[in-house]
């Protein structure tokens, strides 16, 4: 479903990746692990599009992401639903415009109408465990589990193939940590979506992965089921790992 | 040295930011909806402090003139003096500079926060392009009240110096009114509303692409606010003496 090949990006002297490749076979979970700044997130972003490799190749369900443009771009994009670290939910929007924007913005022709995008946006926030009753709250007005869930019914809302999940535990206590992953394995169990994580949450990625990579200086470090991760002799993996199965 | 050069890089991409605004403007889906919030924001949202300044400017330049013209026995042009001088200059640059204090600010700010907390990214990711939905109904609706707000500014003003000219400096009405035409004319308008134009234009450009390209937190954000209103002002008042000056020459 995903093919990541060769994929090199750098900012000015930063070199943030360094010949990436990995394939994310449709209806899995792949999570890439890493520390802060180690370009998961630069990966993630050139994925969807949202930036361009120096170079290499992301190929989408049988779309060359990397080489797309202007309105065939734009139309790939449609296969995608993302989650951002911090819900980067329109804060000028209500619950419901945020959930319906997707539909909302889709052209004339293939916009559903509002009936269905109403029934559409109610029957994903149930997806989430949301009632009618938060429809007219702005986002300000949630709290941050709440505003995580609110994000990933509006990146289910358009029935994507694929979600990508930037983060999706950080920063939520451990209830809620334990309800999201809930919810990234009931979005693969239940709808078949194939999904991306990045996280550093070692037991989040532990729990919704079907394949796992850790990111290190601008290459992957370890690749493969979370079994084959943790046996991997890399000093890196090794030290990045044991301070958290240490606690275990 | 370095400076410079990031100052002209900078330059470049808000030329290619507004070539991209403006080829956005005429792809579908067009959203009136939008252009009409931002008419209600900018224009509607600025008429109060528009209108109050140009009373003020209106009412303040009727008595400057006033005693200016009284030495040569001439107030009877304080009418018309007025009127030209907020029709070509007063009322274009003060309403550009209001707006740009009141709306461009804001502007600035919120697409500034957007791009931080990632809702621009969000927007982009559910294929939907950012200037097309952000940028480009704010331009449009900039360069729809930049000019109506000038004609509020223009019409209050001369309203400010009729009040001071005839009922405070006491100057009799026929000869305030006959001065007026005799002084105004309707290119003198159009001049005005032609600066308003390209005022509208500078404004939104550069306040939109200081928000679009903010980077770096709360602190980058109120840094970009800053610069969109310092630059807007600057480019505003060098954009007036170059359309003045093409205009009437030397």
């Amino acid at each position: 479903m995903i093919e990541v090949t060769d994929l090199w990006k750098s900012f000015g002297e930063n070199h943030v990746l360094k010949g990436i490749t990995l394939q994310v076979p449709k209806g899995t979970t792949y999570v890439i692990l890493g520390g802060s700044g180690s370009g998961k997130t630069v990966l993630m972003k050139h994925v969807i599009g949202l930036l361009r490799p120096d170079r290499g190749t992301i190929r989408v369900g049988g779309h060359e992401i990397s080489a797309l443009e202007g309105k065939a771009l734009t139309d790939a994009r449609q296969l995608f639903g993302m989650v951002f670290q911090g819900a980067a939910l329109f804060d000028s929007m209500t619950v419901y415009e945020n959930v319906a924007f997707p539909l909302t913005e889709k052209r004339w022709k293939d916009r559903p109408h509002a009936d269905e995008i109403r029934a559409r946006v109610v029957e994903k926030l149930k997806v989430v465990d949301l009632g009618e009753e938060v429809l007219p709250r702005f986002p300000s007005e949630l709290s941050g589990g709440m505003r995580k869930r609110v994000a990933l019914a509006r990146a289910l809302v358009s029935d994507p193939q694929v979600v990508l999940y930037d983060e999706p535990t950080t920063g939520l206590d451990p209830i809620t940590t334990d309800y999201v992953d809930g919810m990234i394995l009931n979005a693969k169990n239940k709808l078949g979506i194939t999904s991306m994580v990045i996280s550093h949450d070692i037991a989040s990625a532990f729990k919704v992965a079907d394949r796992l990579a850790v990111l290190y200086d601008g290459h992957l470090a370890a690749e493969g089921t979370p079994e084959e991760v943790r046996q991997s002799p890399d000093p890196f993996v090794q030290r990045f790992l044991s301070l958290w199965f240490a606690k275990q | 040295m370095q400076r410079v050069w990031a100052a002209f890089e900078d330059f470049g991409r808000m030329i290619l930011f507004a070539v991209e605004a403006v080829a956005w403007t005429f792809r579908p889906p067009f959203r009136p909806d939008l252009v009409l919030a931002q008419m209600a924001f900018i224009g509607v949202g600025s008429a109060f402090i528009v209108g109050a300044t140009g009373l003020a400017a209106g009412m303040v330049f009727a008595l400057q003139m006033n005693y200016a013209l009284k030495q040569f026995a001439a107030e009877g042009y304080v009418g018309g003096s007025v009127a030209f001088s907020l029709a070509r200059e007063l009322a274009p640059i003060f309403t550009a500079l209001m707006v740009t204090g009141r709306a461009g600010s804001a502007i600035a700010t919120e697409l500034g926060t957007m791009r931080v907390t990632e809702q621009i990214d969000a927007m982009e990711s559910m294929a939907v392009n950012p200037i097309q939905y952000l940028v480009v109904p704010r331009i449009l609706a900039s360069l729809l009240m930049f000019p109506v707000l000038t004609m509020v500014f223009n019409v209050i003003g001369y309203g400010g110096g009729f009040m001071m000219g005839v009922y405070v400096a006491r100057i009799p009405i026929g000869p305030f009114i006959e001065h007026t035409r005799e002084f105004m004319d309707p290119a003198d308008i159009m001049h005005g509303l032609l600066k308003a134009l390209v005022f509208g234009l500078i404004v939104s450009i550069v306040t939109t692409w200081r928000g679009y390209a903010a980077a770096g937190g709360a602190r980058g954000v109120g840094e970009g606010t800053t610069r969109a209103v310092v630059s807007s002002s600057i480019a505003v008042l060098v954009a007036d003496y170059v359309i003045t000056f093409i205009s009437v020459g030397t």
